[in-house]
């Protein structure tokens, strides 16, 4: 059993299609209805049946009153760090704060370089992310005196100016799952956002992967619970059990709450491309709510 | 679309670091006050960033559009910066305009110009969605090694080129779709110059100086005394901009402004007046129309008179060059090449476009409204297509009788969301993405045919045009004739811009797939066969097989409609079938059929080649035909093997009260090869069980076919109607029925 102590955070995962052009918006705008706290979309430049995800997320943000939005993760070698820092602060002032930044290293490399993108190595990639997260939070750093000056081995800012500044402190949620990226996720996020699917092991893999954080947090001299911890989810609503997430909403609640107190996982994404999905998953979030709460005392 | 010649007035907004919201404010006012345009200055040293800001205030107007101005950075990549710009064109639909300009030279930024062209050329390749391959690009400061093309905006994004470095003027003549500028009082000199030197290069580039339309950013103060360029009062304004407009090739005024007051004096006092002075100096061929790229001109096919298209058209004709054209030149499973695609939106248009095709009698002209024919080519190779999609209303006329008119260009599926909320149903087929007018001419096979009959059977009246271009309305009162041969055999007489249905009240059903065992696939039919004809009318059910798959047992798709809300009804009627072997999967719901239909979401006509497919109609299932069924699926010459479940209600009809005529048939039988000899010589096997064909799910092209599809007493009469109606065989893109050696040859 672990608790980070974070209130709980349930969204959508919806698929950036672009045809029809609006769906994407309108399951936002669904998901903000439904009472859901975020919104998400995932990021592939490459993939020609999606849209832009940023163009995506700006365009929702103006179309939605509450929910918040993010990446899910966005695609860090295809996006200059500091354009988008000033991207997202400037989303952020719009939206009146309901913006935060899921960020990956990238994974098609093949993809990354047909698009003209640099082929990094994983390890260069987690560096390039941590250097990039430096440069996020200088930019939207008003207050510090003096211009950015970031040097990286694969960023370089030299006396940027800095701003704008954000409406609210955007948590910076990084996509990871082997160890090395974890700790730096420990280090210098401010939070994590795997998915279950990729688990090999289901949630039990959750345990290991806390640790890695925690020590990279422990080690950098943070409180490990700075680091909210969200799952990317999937599965099915139907009348019957069968297995994890498969079955009818009281089940995806009991299952949900288990997640939350055995792994600590305070948000809950899960794939929605559908308004049932929404709604189904908007009473499970109510209900997953409520047994956490009765747990916690 | 090409760029139009009319004057148009935007807003440029200075966007705030703090107060972006007021950005957004200020657009919205702009859209409200008449604006056309709005876009977002880049200031020195700026923060905030504005594609951002755009893309928001793209989710926060409906109309207004939107001018992006991008400063190309060595570190941003064209290839991205082309998907933003799509997805951003996408869901605005349409409204966005880019301006390309190159950023300050520093360490990084060796080659500007370089950098404005690279990622003018990557942008626009990454759109060609219609070319084929990836793309590659080596150049001096970007680099792309084999992406993939797309998405593609939704129109044809203008691409501009701002600054005015000779080296970029130059750019801006010889590729760019138009020249961003700003003109203040001492800077007018700099503009003409900048000007006539893109105007040069256009040229020397075979280009059509229009083709490079000059906007401009302005500045000035309302002041009730005259004080130099744009300073004083209204009247000054216009007498200042007027010159522009006339003289020098300004099409479009972006007022720089952070004053709602000024923002709306320009709107109400000196936009209006502009725009009138202009309309009446501006020689006239530069106030309407359209003006096609010189590229696109290079790319027209011989034989076809462009200039002459008529002036009703012009605007929404597609041609070979023209952007839209990769979307509307193959159809869902055909692919073509035509040389003009005429898009019409009203009957006028459809007239003007008949005519404009009649006098190309050597082409071929297709007929297009969903453009899923299969026997229907409404494509074509360097000929003619009347394009019917635009034409897409869907109206109730009367509730009490549930009479509905429905344009050709409608899907079935919207026809289906569009009756479900008055509980209505319209039987079609077993695919949303059909269009009306195709299927509603033929037959119209679907999931509710045994209880509702085919779709063609609740037709009350036809508009049509003629081949002479005459409008005729067909009924069981008026031109009877032709209202008998319409339905069955549409295609040969006309283009039908309205129907008029009868439609059916019909609640939710039951929708079942069921995956079942037929490893004895000819046993298997049988049983079906047996069952279906044995069900009640309000159970249709299809059978779908394909290609045996190696090392695993036959498997059959089995997709049933019950006209029923009742859970109990669905089971009893869906139990027998389920009986019949084995079940390896099985989905049962209780849905409205819009929601069955609804099942072509963003699909797009992107078919390639030619669809091979035969058709036949049968009474019934013998063991013999079973056998040989069997025998064709297992040969492999067949990847899609389809039987439907007609009958019942479908049988209700005479035979000779509408020209489909197989009225007898209890099933229809499609199978679609790869091959064309080979499916032919395995279909003759089958052949001889079949009473006739559907011909709308019939390619084979040899003439012997239309006596499949006509009995020989409906071929007659059909001959009688086409003689009257097309002597000239005008439409002859769908079983032409007047080859006149072919009552000699078959009978
Ligand atoms: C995936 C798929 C599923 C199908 N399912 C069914 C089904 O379940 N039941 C069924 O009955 N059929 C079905 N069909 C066949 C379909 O009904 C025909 O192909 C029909 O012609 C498609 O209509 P359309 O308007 O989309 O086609 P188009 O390609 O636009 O037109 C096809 C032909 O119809 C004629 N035509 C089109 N519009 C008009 C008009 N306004 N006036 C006169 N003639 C016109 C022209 O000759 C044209 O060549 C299916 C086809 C496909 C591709």
């Amino acid at each position: 059993m672990i608790d980070y102590g974070h209130d709980l955070l349930f969204g959508a995962f919806i698929t950036p299609t672009n045809s029809p052009p609006m769906h994407a918006v309108d399951m936002a705008i669904a998901a903000d209805r439904a009472g859901l706290d975020l919104a998400t979309f995932q990021d592939h430049p490459y993939q020609p049946s999606f849209h832009d995800t940023w163009t995506l997320l700006s365009y929702a943000a103006a179309r939605t009153e509450r929910i918040r939005l993010s990446g899910n993760v966005l695609n860090l070698p295809l996006r200059d760090p500091a354009v988008l820092a000033r991207s997202a602060a400037s989303l952020d002032l719009l939206s009146g704060g309901r913006f935060e930044l899921g960020i990956g290293a990238g994974g098609f490399w093949d993809a990354i370089e047909a698009m003209g993108g640099r082929r990094l190595t994983p390890g260069q990639s987690i560096e390039a992310l941590e250097e990039a997260i430096r440069i996020f939070r200088g930019i939207w750093a008003t207050d510090a005196t003096g211009r950015l000056v970031v040097d990286g081995s694969f960023y370089r800012v030299n006396g940027a100016k800095r701003g704008p500044k954000p409406a609210h402190d955007i948590g910076v949620w990084v996509g990871a799952y082997k160890p090395r990226i974890l700790r730096m996720t420990g280090r210098a996020a401010d939070g994590w956002l795997p998915s279950l699917a990729y688990l090999p092991g289901g949630p039990r893999d959750l345990t290991a992967m806390n640790a890695h954080i925690d020590e990279g947090a422990t080690r950098a001299g943070r409180d490990p619970r700075s680091i909210r911890r969200l799952l990317n989810i999937s599965g099915q609503f139907s009348a019957t059990g069968r297995g994890l997430l498969v079955g009818p909403p009281e089940q995806w609640v009991d299952q949900l709450t288990g997640i939350a107190l055995e792994y600590g996982i305070s948000g809950f994404i899960v794939t929605a491309d559908d308004e049932a999905t929404i709604q189904l998953f908007a009473e499970v979030a109510a209900g997953v709510r409520r047994q956490v709460a009765a747990e916690r005392g | 679309m090409s760029p139009t010649r009319k004057v148009t007035f935007g807003l440029a907004l200075t966007p705030s670091a703090t107060h972006p919201e007021h950005t957004i404010a200020q657009a919205q006012l702009g859209e409200r006050s008449g604006f056309d345009l709005v876009t977002l200055l880049r200031a020195p040293g700026q923060v905030v960033d504005g594609w951002t800001l755009l893309s928001w205030i793209a989710g926060s107007t409906e109309r207004i559009g939107l001018l992006g101005q991008l400063a190309c950075l060595p570190s941003e990549m064209p290839t991205v910066t082309a998907g933003a710009a799509a997805s951003l064109d996408l869901l605005s639909q349409g409204r966005l305009t880019l301006a390309i300009t190159s950023d300050e030279p520093s360490d990084d930024n060796q080659h500007p110009v370089e950098g404005v062209e690279e990622t003018l050329d990557i942008i626009r390749r990454m759109w060609a969605i219609g070319e084929p391959g990836t793309v590659r690009y080596t150049g001096n400061v970007h680099r792309v090694d084999g992406a993939q093309r797309g998405p593609a905006p939704a129109h044809d994004v203008p691409l501009l080129i701002t600054g005015d470095s000779p080296e970029l003027l130059r750019l801006a003549g010889e590729k760019s779709d138009g020249w961003l500028s700003e003109i203040n009082g001492s800077s007018l000199d700099r503009f003409i110059a900048g000007s006539t030197l893109i105007g040069h290069t256009a040229v020397a580039n075979g280009r059509d100086p229009r083709e490079v339309p000059k906007i401009v950013t302005i500045r000035g103060t309302f002041a009730d005394t005259r004080g130099g360029f744009l300073h004083g009062r209204s009247a000054d304004w216009v007498d200042d901009l007027l010159p522009l407009i006339v003289d020098h090739g300004v099409t479009t005024l972006l007022l720089a402004t952070e004053e709602n007051a000024v923002l709306q004096q320009f709107a109400e006092e000196v936009a209006p007046r502009l725009r009138d002075a202009a309309s009446s100096l501006l020689p006239a061929q530069t106030r309407t129309g359209r003006l096609r790229k010189s590229t696109a001109i290079a790319q027209r096919r011989s034989g076809i008179r462009y200039d002459d298209v008529p002036d009703l058209l012009v605007d929404s004709a597609i041609e070979p060059g023209d952007f839209d054209f990769p979307r509307v030149k193959s159809t869902y499973l055909r692919g073509g090449s035509p040389g003009l695609v005429l898009r019409t939106r009203t009957v006028d248009e459809v007239v003007a476009a008949l005519g404009f095709a009649r006098e190309h009698p050597h082409l071929p002209l297709s007929i297009r409204s969903g453009g899923h024919g299969i026997s229907g080519r409404s494509t074509n190779d360097g000929g003619i297509v009347i394009n019917l999609s635009l034409m897409n209303r869907i109206d109730v006329l009367d509730e009490a009788t549930r009479r509905v008119r429905i344009e050709p260009g409608a899907r079935w599926m919207d026809v289906a969301a569009a009756l479900q909320p008055y509980g209505w149903a319209l039987t079609s087929g077993d695919y949303g993405g059909v269009g009306v007018g195709g299927l509603a001419t033929a037959g119209g096979i679907g999931f509710l045919g045994r209880g509702h009959g085919l779709t063609i059977d609740h037709l009350r009246a036809v508009d049509m045009v003629l081949a002479d271009g005459s409008r005729v309305r067909a009924s069981d009162t008026e031109n009877t004739e032709l209202f008998w041969a319409v339905r069955g055999a549409g295609a040969n007489f006309g283009i039908v811009t309205a129907f008029e249905f009868e439609v059916d009240e019909v609640g939710d059903v039951g929708w079942a797939q069921l995956g079942l065992d037929a490893t004895d696939t000819a046993e298997f039919l049988e049983k079906w066969g047996h069952t279906s004809e044995a069900a009640p009318r309000d159970t249709t059910s299809f059978l779908i097989m394909g290609p045996p798959r190696h090392g695993q047992p036959a498997l059959a798709q089995l997709m049933a409609m019950v006209d029923s809300a009742n859970p109990d009804t669905i089971i009893e009627r869906l139990q027998p079938f389920a009986n019949i072997s084995p079940l390896y999967s099985q989905s049962v719901q209780l849905m409205p059929y819009a929601a069955v239909m609804a099942n072509a979401q963003g699909e797009s006509n992107g078919g390639q080649g030619e669809p091979v497919t035969r058709s036949g109609l049968l009474d019934h299932i013998t063991p013999e035909f079973a056998a040989a069924a069997a025998r064709l699926i297992s040969s492999g010459t067949v990847y899609f093997f389809q039987i439907r479940a007609v009958g019942g209600a479908i049988s209700d009809i005479d035979a000779d009260a509408t020209a489909y005529a197989h009225r007898s048939a209890n099933f229809s039988v499609v199978a679609f090869g790869s091959h064309r000899q080979r499916l032919d010589a395995a279909w003759e096997e089958l052949y001889p069980f079949f009473t006739g064909a559907y011909l709308s799910f019939e390619t084979d092209p040899r003439p012997e076919r239309l006596t499949d599809a006509f009995p020989p007493a409906t071929l007659a009469r059909l001959r009688e109607v086409k003689a009257r109606l097309d002597p000239d065989s005008v439409f002859r893109d769908n079983f032409p029925i007047s080859i006149p050696t072919l009552t000699e040859a078959t009978s």
